[in-house]
């Protein structure tokens, strides 16, 4: 498995091939909490969030959302508590980057929670991991006494006027607590339901106060951003989306692995094929889901010779979206069919069950899914399944219902014959849709 | 809300609305339909049920109207294909895994999912799949669950939590597996059945009247309930002579508690048609002999010549008329009547449990309303547990508290359950609560106040200011434990407290149906244990329309009588001492009127015939007076009776039974306000009584028991079984598929612990 950068410089992955890379005396050697210090000695928590601003850093959970505007729609006049909260529930099928992080460089997640905090005016942080994380939490829990032994955490850090706490906290194992929203509710000891929007975090978030919740990979860019200058950082990716991203490679290639590529990195088919070194097993590149298995399924050809820019809008010209970065590589033995059953399955399994369309329409899906499986599809099933799918899309409570909908309508639409080949050699034998499905 | 008009724009009409109004409301309000399950007014958001969604100008997608505030210049569109479309597919959703067998459900005609569909129509069934299955059961004694019909739309698990503070349902497992349940298996709460009120489909049922009857048979009758000072209104729904359930669906009737009700309101009503109900008249020809039945003519004349007998011998004094907070307003009027007219007796009484009468003379501001209550900005509560005995008002308290950020004071000697909502809580010794009205009149005595009570003088201090600087209505509450002094005191402070942009507004805990309204008709009554203690002495017969209080029995000198007349519906230990008994008919069976702590004449109507012989206690009354040579010439109405009551009650001026008919506007009492006055006298005897308390009495630091009042088996909640399951504690049985009432039996000993209400 390979751990490091391609095309650029490592940043976030400077340090994970350290021997122990995880302790406070080999991050503070390569250059770890300078950057606090930089903070703390010589700026304002408005000049760290412009440079949060001019960084072009856009959050790494998933929505893309940039990191300095959210962080400068805190209100700073307000007489709450206010937090940052770590999002490192990374549930996103196909996406295990913030694990090497947390894993391998705990520190710098800290420092960046640090900076965050100053910055907003937070006392009191948490890092939210998912339940199945727990040897993570002892990781980051052995990391935070470190530092709070060597004065980087509690009452005046490193000297300064500013005193703040983080705590670890994990879930229980549910895909939705990661929508940050949840993630509150949970952390709050409610169940993990996501909360309507407005109003957002950023103004009544953790226990009704102004809460930041970024990704684990957002935060461990800040101690970068602020010791390069966010113009700098920036000039590493394109201007809409500054510095580097990481990519976690799962699936039919050579060499699997979190990669971490300058944004707009060229293109997503020498990636694949050379980067990643290539299909297993001199197989035929068939599919790739680049960002998590919430994004829309690209087909090879959608790929091959497109030139597809790997930063947001590359994607999203190229058919699909960056999301968490989860880069799923399927080769020509999958069944599309197959594979959207099995993330269909998961969606069910994860919906919250809060509103209707995402709870009562994944459980349908499943269920015509699983049909369709022990050979009692029909021809019709495709249009019902992208029907089924619209009236989720865009009606449900909280994103995961897009997420549910968006792998099948691509699916379905850009792998018909994956999906003909079960409906119409189903166990009544009808044939004569064939190619007339959609 | 605001005054001030924002400017909607709702399928192409312009409307001016206020700042702040909920857009599904507005559309409401102006005939645009939209349909909703999960959105209910002043319970918490849940925008989960998606079918409320409208099209927004300037939004990326559908969006929920019951989550959006109109702003100005809003361009909404609440009807078009899309709408349309999505909205079906919601509907589609959530029948995707109902089941489709409305006949054999318990909510088929009144279920909003069914009626939905049914107004839509046009629905093709693409669902195929095998439906996701799940037993029914019950969850209580009253609360039976079928759920596989449940939408998740969780009206019942905010009504538990945001209206019952018990948080008794909640939902279980996640996605598509969703559950309302209880934490762990058996519902131990308060059994309100509000959760089966507002689920829209049938999935809480009503666990006492489940499969007895289909809505549509029934005769859906708008009333008040009978048993405590809140006076909800109520639909009481009878198929011929048999009362069948009680609820307050507001498709049927909306008053004052909305679709609120406490267990007794809900659930205590099959004494209505009790088998062990009084059939017929019944006399006791001799002291120690049975009570044998006999027909009316024949009990009014007995009845007529002993009273007569009894009258020439002795005097007119020497015959007492005793009525009872339970009765309305018609029958009280009535036996007061009869007591001043027909045989001019001095001694007449209601038998409550305490009396508000020196409350209601030194009535220095208008009574708060439960409307007010809810959006009050402080609320002081001195003594009392609403919880228990006014549901509806310790509702209508939580809900200003959650919803409307209003600050509780909460005096008393028992952590209530109210104390989770309580901005200050002021801890005191039992039986020192008059004390608190030493505070509230001045800070002179908080000394002494705060050494009996046991609190900090800073906490008095502290009360006061709350009160003096509220912007808005403070309710000032108090429950039975002030003596007659410290509730003139309370009374009068409106006059200490009220000012600039601050109502002061009383509420007293008045323990009956129609405590309030049986004071208001009492012109000079007196105590009801002073007539008992002459019993024997100077009063020789008594007439009584309803039974003594179980806390009168004991020394109730009824045996020292010559003749006792009792009206009652069932034999009690009461009637056990009456040579005549008259079967009287109950609330479900008459016309009349109750006032409640508001202050609200409420309509009493007749669901049912009075059951067997029984007639109305008013009618007994005037025939037993007209038997007596004096015709009270109400024939057989009640509105002539309560036309009367209008005529000589000032307080009831102008009120007629045409202007109470409808239960959403309710009309006020309109008791006399004393003027301000000097307290010195009432302070002093306070004074002089706290400085008799003892310095050390222990308070009570456990809260008590859920159920431990509206559990408590009365006369009438006697003859509701559940009851007596929930009396004994309400145990979990082998099986939750089987009612409990076939799976436990009760032992016979706990039904006669007292009660109270
Ligand atoms: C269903 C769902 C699951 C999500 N899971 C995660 C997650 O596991 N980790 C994460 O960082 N963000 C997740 N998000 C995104 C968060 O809601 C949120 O946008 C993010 O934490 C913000 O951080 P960022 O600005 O740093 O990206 C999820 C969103 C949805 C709708
Ligand atoms: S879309 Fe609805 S049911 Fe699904 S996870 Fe979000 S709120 Fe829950
Ligand atoms: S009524 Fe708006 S979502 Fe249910």
């Amino acid at each position: 498995m390979f751990i490091g950068a391609i095309g650029c410089e490592p940043l976030q992955l400077r340090r994970v091939h350290l021997e122990n890379s995880r302790w406070l005396d080999v991050y503070r050697r390569n250059g770890g909490y300078e950057a606090i210090k930089k903070v703390l000695d010589t700026m304002s928590p408005d000049d760290v969030i412009n440079e949060m601003k001019k960084s072009a850093l856009r959050g790494r959970g998933g929505a893309g959302f940039p990191t300095g505007m959210k962080w400068s729609f805190v209100p700073k006049d307000s007489p709450k508590a206010k937090y940052v909260v770590c999002n490192a529930d990374e549930s996103e099928p196909g996406t295990f980057k913030d694990r090497y992080l947390m894993e391998r460089d705990p520190h710098m997640l800290i420092e960046g929670i640090l900076i965050a905090a100053y910055a907003l005016g937070a006392k009191t942080n948490y890092i939210y991991t998912r339940g199945e994380y727990k040897y993570l939490i002892d990781i980051m829990d052995v990391a935070l006494d470190e530092a709070r032994a060597a004065g980087l955490l509690g009452n005046k850090i490193l000297g300064s006027d500013f005193s703040c706490e983080i705590y670890t906290h994990t879930g229980a194992g549910a895909y939705i607590c990661g929508e940050e929203t949840a993630l509150l509710s949970s952390l709050e000891g409610m169940r993990g339901h996501p909360r309507m929007k407005p109003p957002f975090p950023a103004i009544s978030g953790l226990y009704a106060s102004p809460t930041v919740v970024n990704n684990v990979e957002t935060l461990t860019a800040v101690p970068d951003i602020i010791k390069m200058g966010g113009e700098a950082y920036q000039k590493l990716g394109t201007e809409k989306s500054g510095g580097t991203k990481l990519w976690a490679v799962s699936g039919h290639v050579n060499q699997p692995g979190v990669y971490e590529l300058p944004m707009g990195y060229d293109d997503m088919e020498k990636f694949i094929m050379e980067d990643c070194g290539g299909i297993a097993n001199g197989k035929q590149l068939k599919a790739v889901i680049p960002g998590g298995s919430s994004v829309y399924i690209m087909r090879a050809d959608q790929i091959i010779g497109k030139d597809v820019r790997m930063d947001y809008e590359g994607l999203v010209a190229g058919g699909s979206m960056v999301g968490s970065g989860g880069f799923i590589v399927m080769d020509e033995t999958v069944d599309i069919f197959e594979s959207t059953k099995n993330l269909t399955e998961f969606y069910k399994h994860e919906s919250c069950g809060w509103c209707t369309p995402c709870r009562e329409g994944t459980d349908w899906l499943v269920k015509i899914f699983k049909r369709i499986e022990n050979g009692g599809g029909r021809p019709e099933d495709a249009q019902l399944l992208l029907d089924i799918c619209d009236n989720i899309e865009g009606k449900s409570f909280c994103p995961l219902g897009d997420a549910a909908a968006w792998p099948i309508q691509s699916a379905v639409k850009r792998f018909p014959e994956d999906f003909e080949k079960h409906l119409v050699n189903n166990s009544r034998g009808e044939s004569k849709h064939k190619g007339e499905l959609l | 809300m605001s005054t001030e008009l924002v400017k909607v724009t709702i399928n192409a009409k312009d409307f001016q609305v206020p700042k702040g109004a909920r857009l599904i409301d507005v559309c409401r309000e102006n005939q645009f339909d939209i349909p909703s399950f999960c959105y209910y007014a002043d319970l918490a958001l849940q925008a989960s049920c998606r079918m409320c969604l409208v099209r927004i100008e300037k939004m990326p997608k559908l969006q929920t109207s019951c989550t959006i505030i109109c702003t100005d210049g809003m361009v909404v569109t609440t009807q078009s294909e899309e709408i349309e479309k999505a909205r079906r597919s919601m509907l589609e959703f959530l029948l995707a895994n109902h089941p489709l067998d409305c006949p054999v459900c318990d909510r088929g005609g009144e279920c909003e999912l069914q009626e939905l569909t049914f107004d839509w129509g046009n629905l093709e069934e693409r669902f195929i799949e095998q439906k996701n299955a799940r037993a029914e059961k019950y969850l209580s004694p009253m609360v039976a669950n079928d759920p596989q019909r449940c939408i998740l739309c969780k009206r019942c698990t905010r009504v538990c939590d945001e209206w019952m503070g018990e948080d008794a349902i909640e939902a279980g497992n996640r996605g598509a597996n969703t559950v309302i349940g209880t934490y762990g298996g058996w519902l131990n709460c308060s059994q309100c059945g509000n959760c089966i009120e507002v689920c829209p489909t049938g999935t809480l049922l009503d666990g006492t009247y489940r499969h007895q009857a289909r809505p549509w048979e029934l005769t859906q009758t708008i009333s008040t309930c009978t048993y405590c000072s809140d006076g909800c209104q109520m639909s009481l729904g009878s198929r011929g002579d048999e009362l069948m359930r009680i609820v307050a669906r507001d498709r049927y009737v909306n008053g004052l508690n909305g679709e609120f009700l406490c267990i007794k309101g809900r659930f205590g009503h099959p004494f209505v048609n009790h088998e062990e109900r009084i059939r017929t008249p019944l006399i006791r020809y001799q002291k120690g002999g049975r009570l044998v039945p006999a027909t009316w003519d024949e009990a009014i004349r007995f009845t007529a010549q002993k009273l007569d007998g009894i009258v020439a011998a002795r005097g007119n004094n020497s015959l007492a008329v005793v009525g009872s907070p339970r009765l309305t307003n018609e029958a009280l009027y009535c036996l007061r009547k009869f007591a001043a007219e027909v045989v001019e007796t001095e001694n007449y009484a209601v038998a409550d449990a305490f009396s508000l009468k020196p409350f209601f003379e030194s009535l220095g501001g208008p009574l708060a309303t439960h409307q007010d209550i809810r959006h009050a900005k402080t609320i002081v509560l001195i003594g009392g547990e609403p919880e228990e005995l006014q549901p509806l008002t310790a509702k209508q308290i939580r809900q200003a508290v959650r919803n409307g950020g209003a600050k509780l004071i909460l005096i008393n000697s028992v952590p209530i359950r109210l104390r989770e909502q309580a901005a200050q809580f002021i801890h005191i010794r039992p039986g020192t609560e008059n004390a608190a009205a030493l505070a509230l009149a001045g800070n002179a005595d908080d000394a002494l106040a705060a050494r009996k009570m046991g609190v900090e003088a800073a906490e008095l201090e502290i009360l006061r200011q709350t009160i003096s600087e509220t912007q808005g209505d403070v309710v000032l509450m108090f429950g039975g434990e002030l003596s007659a002094e410290a509730q003139a005191v309370v009374a009068q402070m409106p006059y200490t407290f009220a000012g600039e942009g601050r109502r002061i507004l009383l509420h007293p805990l008045a323990l009956f149906n129609n405590s309030v309204g049986a004071l208001d008709l009492d012109v000079n009554g007196k105590s009801v244990s002073d007539l008992l203690d002459a019993a024997g002495v100077s009063i020789h017969a008594m007439y009584m329309a309803g039974s003594l209080l179980p806390e009168h029995m004991p020394k109730c000198g009824l045996s020292k009588l010559d003749f006792l007349v009792v009206q009652e519906l069932f034999e009690t230990e009461t009637t056990a001492f009456a040579d005549v008994v008259f079967p009287a008919a109950s609330f479900a069976e008459i016309d009349g009127t109750f006032t409640n702590n508001d202050g609200f004449v409420q309509r009493v109507r007749k669901s049912i015939e009075p059951v067997h012989q029984s007639k109305p206690d008013w009618l007994i009354v005037s025939e037993l007076a007209k038997e007596l040579g004096v015709d009270f010439g109400f024939e057989r109405s009640a509105s002539a009776v309560f036309r009367e009551i209008a005529e000589r009650i000032p307080a009831y001026a102008d009120l007629r039974y045409p202007l109470l008919k409808d239960e959403s506007h309710p009309l006020q009492v309109k008791h006399a306000i004393a003027s301000k006055r000097e307290l010195a006298k009432e302070i002093a005897g306070i004074r002089r009584a706290v400085a008799e308390l003892s310095d050390d009495g222990v308070k009570v630091s456990e809260t008590p028991q859920v159920g431990h009042e509206l559990f408590k088996l009365g006369t009438l909640t006697d003859k509701v079984p559940q009851f007596h399951l929930l009396a004994a504690g309400n145990p979990t049985p082998a099986s939750f598929a089987i009612s409990p009432l076939y799976q436990i039996t009760i032992d016979e000993g706990i039904k006669r612990e007292k009660a109270v209400a």
